[in-house]
């Protein structure tokens, strides 16, 4: 991924907040550079007012920097061509109460200028990605706060956008929802799309980001793979089958002996999150009924163009 | 850059355009105050010729200014609401954000904005002016025909018009029961095609109610005094959106009315002094005359609008609209977007 050029490059990116006298109020982001590149899931982290949404409003055009240089697509944030290539799912979803889904989208799929023949098919493609395909005539100030977020993420990929830009995409998702989410960015990454993933659940972020960026105070306090911080290289985990105790034993005499140290033994923990999806998986596999979105976790057909890469 | 491409690009941004200020006009047409301030103003006007006991030395004459004034007084509260809301709700709901994050420029945002608006003024004007020519017709005259001799009043028209709006109101009502259609932009839509129907219904029928084969007999001399109001509407909307660029909600409509009443009182406060006073003159020049777009008094007595006025007035109304639209966008082209 790194041989491509980068999709997003900011550079010593400040933005200073001024009251309506025009003096400073806060500055919420301070010296910032980093590089987004194609084919990655980059997480943008940082505790609340560290300056992710103001990063992201900025590379989107809606704000404007106090100092520093934004490219995005090579071009000025504010670029009608570089907006045309970028998918944003806001972290509130803001839809227009009165439409239906289908409107929505179909709204969402004019201001890219797509043709109707590819917006219709485009649409009924994403509402069943999303499992909205029952609601889609609903208008969306009835949805719930997930119902909301799928919608969401719908608009946000509608163009079949090479850079998405992802804030909180799984708030108010249900546990099956967040995890349908996070394989569609894993999906749209292996086909050669940039994702810059803003998030304060910070399981999500393991699961699907290469690369992250820690905000604190509006500046960059850590960069680097998520592996490297999250792998421990002052100690090894080795996994076993089930052993009798007798075996256990015998192995730890054995690598106190060799090794001098101390072992712990402890069985592998599953996630709760997969806990929970392999009970949903055994009660639809019993035909209990279940109300609610139900999405296919397949990409919409349109999105599976691009260069399948492994990640 | 082939012919076709030179060409594609101003068409699928002109699509754009339109899919933009359609959203905005029904965005608009769906707030529940739209469509109140319309059959307020249509069924005010619609009394009007029941309530006024006085005809002041001429038939028709208070039904007709009575019309007219409640069109302006009404569209200004909707045009100020109107455009202050259109673009501070979507700044302030996150709307507008979402939108500015795709391929869509800032100014062509702007003047969707606008378009919007103005689209729904279109209507609420089409409505009011067509009140008020149905009022006018209603109003009590004077009568001589081998059957006729007396003052008349066209009963027949007066109910029709009094239940065109209780007619939209339960068919729109009907409609979103059968089809869940919105309420209040069916509803708005309805209320201008029946009150348009009862007009052309107007045309078949004398005063007392005798169908006498198409025979338009309205006074048309009333459409071009309400055309100078829907237009000073229009400037008004792009003040109060040019506003709302920079200010929030309640700023936005306390300036918008400060304009209005400057613009009413330009004449006496500063006309008389600009020839003395630099401020005066500036003031007199800066704000819009509203006076030049209230010719109710030139109806009077059988008169007209000359077509040369109205194309002045229509000069006067583009060329502000020229200069506050632009400065709505170079204000809007750096205004933040959260």
């Amino acid at each position: 991924m790194r041989d491509a050029a980068a999709i997003v490059e900011l550079r010593g990116l400040v933005k200073v907040f001024r009251d309506f006298w025009r003096r400073q109020k806060v500055t919420a982001v301070d010296g910032l550079s980093l590089d987004i590149y194609p084919g990655e899931v980059f997480g943008l982290l940082g505790p609340n007012g560290s300056g992710k949404s103001t990063t992201i409003k900025i590379m989107l055009g809606l704000l404007h920097p106090s100092a520093g240089t934004v490219r995005v697509f090579g071009r000025p944030p504010q670029s009608v061509q570089a907006k045309e290539k970028i998918g944003y799912l806001p972290e509130e979803s803001h839809l227009y109460q009165y439409l239906t889904a289908r409107e929505t989208l179909d709204f969402y799929g004019r201001l890219f200028n797509l043709g109707a023949r590819q917006r219709h098919e485009r649409i009924e493609q994403l509402l069943e990605m999303v499992g909205l395909a029952h609601a889609a005539d609903r208008p969306v100030g009835e949805f719930s706060k997930g119902m909301a977020r799928r919608i969401g993420l719908a608009q946000a990929l509608i163009n079949d956008p090479r850079l998405i830009i992802l804030d909180e995409p799984t708030a108010g998702l249900d546990p099956i929802g967040c995890r349908q989410v996070k394989d569609i960015i894993l999906q749209l990454a292996r086909r050669g799309r940039a994702v810059l993933l803003s998030s304060h659940l910070l399981a999500d972020v393991e699961d699907v980001c290469q690369r992250i960026a820690i905000l604190y105070n509006g500046h960059v306090c850590a960069e680097g793979r998520v592996n490297d911080f999250t792998q421990s290289k002052e100690a090894i985990c080795i996994t076993l089958p089930a052993l009798s105790p007798a075996q256990i034993e015998e192995l730890l005499e054995s690598i106190r002996q060799k090794v001098g140290a101390e072992p712990q033994v402890q069985h592998p923990r599953v996630s709760l999150e997969q806990c929970f999806l392999r009970v949903v998986q055994r009660a639809e596999a019993a035909a209990l009924e279940r109300s609610g979105a139900a999405a296919a976790t397949k990409l919409a057909e349109y999105l599976q163009s691009g260069t399948a890469s492994e990640s | 850059m082939p012919e076709r491409s030179r060409l594609a690009i101003p068409i699928t941004r002109g699509r754009q355009f339109v899919s933009l200020v359609g959203l905005t006009a029904v965005e608009t047409a769906r707030q529940p105050i739209c469509l109140l301030l319309a059959i307020c103003c249509v069924v005010l006007t619609a009394l009007g010729p029941l309530l006024l006991l006085h005809q002041f030395g001429e038939e028709g004459k208070l039904a007709r200014d009575t019309g007219l004034a409640l069109h302006f007084v009404f569209g200004l509260f909707l045009a100020v609401y109107a455009s202050s809301s259109a673009l501070n709700r979507e700044m302030n709901s996150g709307t507008a954000a979402a939108v500015l994050s795709k391929p869509v420029g800032r100014a062509p945002f702007f003047l969707a904005k606008f378009g919007g608006v103005t689209l729904v003024m279109a209507v609420f004007s089409i409505a009011a002016a067509t009140a008020t020519l149905l009022s006018e017709r209603v109003s009590e005259k004077f009568e001589q025909t081998g059957k006729v001799v007396g003052y008349v009043t066209d009963w027949q028209t007066g109910f029709l018009m009094l239940a065109a709006p209780a007619a939209a109101c339960l068919t729109a009502g009907w409609i979103n029961w059968r089809w869940r259609r919105p309420f209040t932009s069916v509803a708005l839509g309805l209320l201008l095609v029946l009150l348009l129907g009862v007009l052309w219904l107007g045309c078949w029928f004398d005063r007392a109610g005798h169908l006498v084969g198409f025979s338009p007999r309205f006074a048309w001399r009333i459409l071009p005094a309400s055309l100078l109001v829907a237009l000073a509407l229009v400037v008004l909307c792009a003040f109060t959106l040019t506003l709302s660029t920079r200010l929030s909600i309640v700023p936005t409509l306390v300036l918008g009315g400060a304009i209005f009443v400057g613009g009413l009182l330009s004449d006496y406060y500063f006309g008389r002094t600009a020839a003395n006073s630099v401020i005066a003159a500036l003031a007199y020049r800066l704000l819009p005359n509203w006076q030049h777009f209230w010719m109710a008094d030139a109806l009077d007595h059988e008169g007209c609008i000359p077509v040369e006025y109205l194309g002045c007035a229509c000069g006067y109304a583009l060329t502000y609209l020229a200069g506050l639209l632009g400065i709505g966008i170079a204000l809007f082209e750096d205004a933040e977007v959260k």
